[in-house]
């Protein structure tokens, strides 16, 4: 493909590793300044940058992909490896892709729509971003809200925090007047319990064997520090109760279970076992009343909605390539249009410049009324004539058919440019074998 | 009561159930859940006119039959799932309600609606023990529902299970307070049923108190229901409750049947005030 076209230039988790992604990542001034200098660069047209934590894209709509590779090479020399590149057609199906969450490490996580939002407000903002691409943006996200709505693409849990808040939503409902227990240091117990901290708990608990370490997470995770050695009464304060210490054994055992159920006056309790190997006997869920969840379980859920959103991601795909089809054709229909302006003004200037012989012809035989009328009926011969031709050619344009535009200029003797009419009487016009070699370079320009 | 009427207010229930049915397979679209609001709301205006209509052609004595109670307990049942429906946000519960509805209405539906000949003094004085009775019944029907909610739910949970249902059905916690409510609330009308039932004994029958079988049931469930209400107190909930109240539903409806398809059984049927009345001008 030549002349302006898109082009993207990029590196993401598929193709290279965090150390190069993290030094190339941008944000804030930095991609501001990147974008003005992008287009400021001879032969871009318009430019954006998308920067993630997983991906760094340069899309330039415009002569060459040069300057966006150039992009990445004066920033990180060894980037040139991790490169992927992408013009035309193909790099607007990137874009869509990358929108809905297709190309994401989680497919169907809801946060890179926005960040490529944002990356076309800065664009936009820093004044990168022109017509194209703000035609192609909301394409794209209108593909991304298509594909999130019509597909299951966007659902289920992905993590096991999720996982746990939701496990504890089914049981208790909300956690209001209800106490969650912390046990142990590790890091997911922590990122669960401020989750489930979330959905209205009353208190945190934090015990832990190190009085030191669990009073900072204590503080981290907005709780109250308790004594390791009372575990037995907190089971009984406690409703749910987050395991995740390193100890080789049970910490949890059935029996201490049992006996806090009886205390709890058989007021539902939910254990859930972060820790590998596990903290908490399995046996426990066999209790009345006491739901027993370990990592597996909560894997199980995770790999289920992965399963069910590679399943999905068919249907997505599809919608993305309609969604692309549809960009392109608009596009094509749109360079169809300087064709049907230049066809109508033609005409136009004809049928004016054979009304005013006409009523020159006539002289001040006609009065204001009958002057209107010729010039009336010029306009309107004019309007019939290339009714039908004006509605075939918006029809082939759209339908992605650009061989009628340049037939229809060639045939009409139609120059690129908007220039005076060679000759503006009829008779000059079928002998035009000599304009008409110059037009079909015209056409073939007009479809390019 | 017109049985014509009965068939329209029906057919609406079916409306409201398809609807809720849908919405419990199609969570996203709430739309779906209201316009099952809405005509069962429509359903239950037309079947008051039904018993409207009865009311006004034979003075009420339809609704002593068990067709009768039935589509008594069904307009109850359906009135006191408007209400919760109004109080808590818990659509997928319709689900459950609505053909719970439709199995109970329509064996209703077919045959001649019969009006026995009950001495007007019976239903005269009885008018509002039975309907506190069949309002009883309905609220233990209801709790019947979700308590079976309540036991799905608790499979899946307890089995690990986070499949369809897990996701549709409401929580543990949330069913197990309706399930409670509404049996404090049905045991509530079931005992101004009995207290207004042995006012009535003592008026019709000069006895407070008779071996009738009808009677000594109605103080069995009484007394079932009542345990349950204490049970509540010394922390019985969830599982345990839940198969409590399904046995008490299932206990009452066999006995129910039982003491209406037996002729003679009782005189809580047939010839109620006749041999009554001989007995107690002796």
């Amino acid at each position: 493909m030549s002349g302006r076209t898109l082009h993207l230039v990029g590196l993401s988790h598929h193709s290279a590793p965090l150390e190069v992604r993290e030094r190339l990542a941008l944000s804030g001034e930095a991609l501001r300044d990147a974008l003005v200098e992008l287009r400021a660069t001879s032969g871009v047209d318009e430019a954006l940058v998308v920067s993630t934590c997983n991906r760094v894209e340069v899309l330039v709509y415009g002569e060459g992909e040069g300057a966006a590779r150039a992009f990445f090479t004066a920033r990180a020399p060894d980037a040139a490896a991790h490169l992927y590149a992408r013009e035309g057609t193909q790099a607007v199906r990137h874009l869509f892709r990358v929108a809905a969450s297709l190309d994401s490490m989680v497919v169907g996580e809801q946060q890179i729509l926005g960040q490529v939002k944002e990356a076309y407000g800065l664009a936009s903002g820093a004044g990168a971003a022109g017509p194209y691409l703000s035609r192609l943006c909301n394409r794209a996200f209108a593909a991304a809200k298509r594909v999130r709505t019509e597909t299951e693409v966007g659902r289920g849990i992905t993590s096991l925090s999720q996982v746990a808040v939701e496990l504890v939503e089914k049981i208790f409902g909300t956690l209001t007047g209800r106490a969650i227990l912390l046990l142990g240091a590790g890091k997911m117990g922590a990122l669960s319990a401020k989750a489930l901290a979330a959905l209205g708990a009353d208190r945190v608990l934090v015990a832990n064997r190190s009085a030191e370490r669990g009073l900072a997470l204590a503080e981290a995770v907005g709780g109250v520090f308790r004594d390791f050695a009372e575990l037995p009464h907190l089971l009984t304060e406690a409703d749910v109760v987050i395991v995740s210490t390193g100890a080789p054994a049970f910490v949890v055992t059935r029996e201490m279970v049992g006996v806090a159920m009886k205390a709890r006056r058989r007021r539902s309790l939910c254990l859930i076992d972060l820790s590998v190997p596990r903290n908490v006997d399995p046996a426990c869920g066999e209790l009345a009343d006491v739901y027993g969840y370990d990592v597996d379980d909560l894997e199980r859920v995770v790999s289920a909605t992965h399963e069910a959103r590679q399943g999905e991601a068919g249907r997505a795909e599809a919608i993305v390539q309609v969604e692309v089809d549809a960009f392109e054709r608009e596009r094509e229909a749109r360079a169809a249009l300087p064709v049907l302006a230049q066809l109508r003004r033609h005409a136009e200037q004809i049928a004016l410049a054979e009304a005013e012989r006409t009523l020159a012809h006539l002289g001040g035989a006609l009065d204001d009324r009958g002057r209107k009328s010729v010039e009336a009926m010029a306009r309107a011969i004019v309007n019939k004539l290339l009714h039908g031709p004006t509605a075939r050619l918006k029809a082939a344009a759209s339908s992605g058919d650009t061989a009628l535009p340049g037939a229809a200029a060639q045939l009409f003797g139609i120059e690129g440019e908007a220039r005076e009419p060679a000759q503006p009487r009829v008779e000059d016009k079928p002998p035009g074998a000599a304009e008409g070699g110059e037009s079909r370079e015209d056409g073939v320009r007009l479809k390019a | 009561m017109s049985l014509v009427l009965v068939r329209i207010a029906t057919a609406l229930y079916a409306v409201a159930a398809v609807l809720y049915v849908a919405f419990f397979s199609r969570p996203r679209h709430l739309r779906l859940a209201s316009a099952g609001f809405w005509a069962l709301l429509v359903g239950f205006a037309v079947h008051a006119g039904a018993i409207g209509a009865g009311c006004a052609a034979h003075g009420g004595r339809e609704f002593f039959t068990l067709r009768g109670g039935v589509v008594l307990a069904a307009w109850l049942g359906a009135g006191a799932y408007l209400v919760l429906a109004r109080l808590y946000r818990m659509p997928s519960v319709g689900a459950f309600v609505t053909p719970l509805l439709l199995v109970v209405l329509t064996p209703t539906l077919f045959g001649e609606s019969d009006a026995p000949a009950v001495p007007a003094e019976v239903v005269r004085h009885s008018a509002f023990h039975v309907t506190a009775a069949v309002l009883a019944v309905a609220l233990f029907g209801i709790a019947c529902g979700v308590s079976l909610m309540y036991l799905l739910q608790e499979r899946e949970v307890k089995g690990k299970r986070f499949g369809a249902l897990f996701s549709r059905l409401p929580s543990l916690d949330a069913l197990d307070q309706l399930n409670q409510r509404l049996v404090r609330v049905g045991f509530v009308a079931f005992t101004v049923a009995l207290v207004l039932g042995t006012v009535n004994a003592v008026a019709l029958w000069k006895t407070a108190w008779s071996w009738d079988p009808q009677v000594v049931s109605s103080v069995g469930i009484w007394l079932l229901y009542g345990a349950m209400v204490q049970l509540r107190h010394t922390g019985w909930h969830g599982r345990r409750y839940a198969l409590l109240t399904v046995t008490g539903f299932v206990v009452l409806v066999g006995a129910m049947l039982t003491l209406r398809v037996v002729p003679g059984a009782t005189r809580h049927s047939g010839s109620y005030g006749t041999v009554v009345q001989a007995e107690g001008t002796e």
